[in-house]
């Protein structure tokens, strides 16, 4: 698969864009909807406690499930259920809405906490290839994992990254920029 | 029916185009727990994805709930 780069708002300057920015927000609003509603009955069908918060940010919609120890199963080892369950709850909303989806799903907070840990990992890899010089292979790593670290190596000056291998064990390699 | 029948009944009837055609059974036998999925012919495609890719997705949501060696499997009926 490829990286899901973030892209930026496109600005167009045409009459209407108003009208489109609150079309584009009411179809991130209505994804969010569907979305909570599928995650909704799943968690009551496996009896789980969970609350579902909706929102929209950056572009897509953000469906959080926060709630009780049981959530941990619908994350997985390095957050791989967690992947699969936002997959197939994108392929739900496409179904209802007829648009493909680039919603997030996080449960347990799982994202936000690794977010922090792989900034991190991204940040330190970077600072090793500027001192050592030679280049820096991180663990396999999810496509959401790849993104966070992708974004840390970028503020470093002087380094570059890129992801080689095929998924599942694709990897980020950090290397001196050019 | 099982709470597992009835989670991944609820996962695949919303990717599908025929939802009231889903049907899940859960089979034991000796050799583990087997999750048998029936869709309507027309969404077996949607339910398999590109290079297995939504099945895989299911599977990974299953072992999650189920624990592992719970299998499924995507029926191809008729036709």
């Amino acid at each position: 698969m490829s990286e899901t780069v973030q892209t930026k708002a496109v600005e167009v300057e045409e009459p209407g864009e108003a009208t489109r920015d609150r079309d584009l927000e009411q179809l991130l609003v209505n994804e969010g909807d569907v979305a909570g509603d599928y995650l909704e009955r799943l968690l009551d069908l496996l009896d789980y406690d969970g609350d579902i918060d909706l929102d929209v940010d950056a572009g897509r919609a953000i469906v959080s499930v926060d709630g009780g120890d049981d959530l941990e199963k619908l994350v997985g080892p390095r957050g791989q259920v967690l992947e699969a369950l936002q997959e197939l709850t994108r392929l739900a909303v496409q179904q209802s809405t007829g648009t493909r989806s680039r919603l997030m799903l996080d449960v347990a907070g799982w994202r936000a906490a690794r977010r922090a840990e792989l900034s991190e990992i991204g940040t330190n890899a970077a600072e090793k290839v500027l001192s050592a010089g030679s280049s820096v292979r991180l663990q396999p790593m999810t496509p959401f994992e790849r993104k966070v670290v992708h974004d840390a190596v970028a503020k470093v000056t002087g380094v570059q990254s890129e992801s080689e291998g095929e998924e599942p064990n694709r990897r980020v390699v950090v290397f001196k920029a050019s | 029916m099982s709470v597992l029948a009835d989670s991944l009944e609820h996962l695949v009837r919303g990717i599908v185009e025929h939802p009231d055609e889903v049907r899940v059974h859960l089979i034991t036998t000796r050799r583990g727990r087997t999750l048998e999925v029936h869709v309507h012919p027309d969404d077996l495609g949607k339910v398999i994805g590109r290079s297995g890719r939504t099945a895989t997705a299911l599977r990974t949501v299953m072992a999650g709930i189920g624990g592992r060696g719970l299998r499924v499997d995507v029926v191809d009926t008729d036709r």
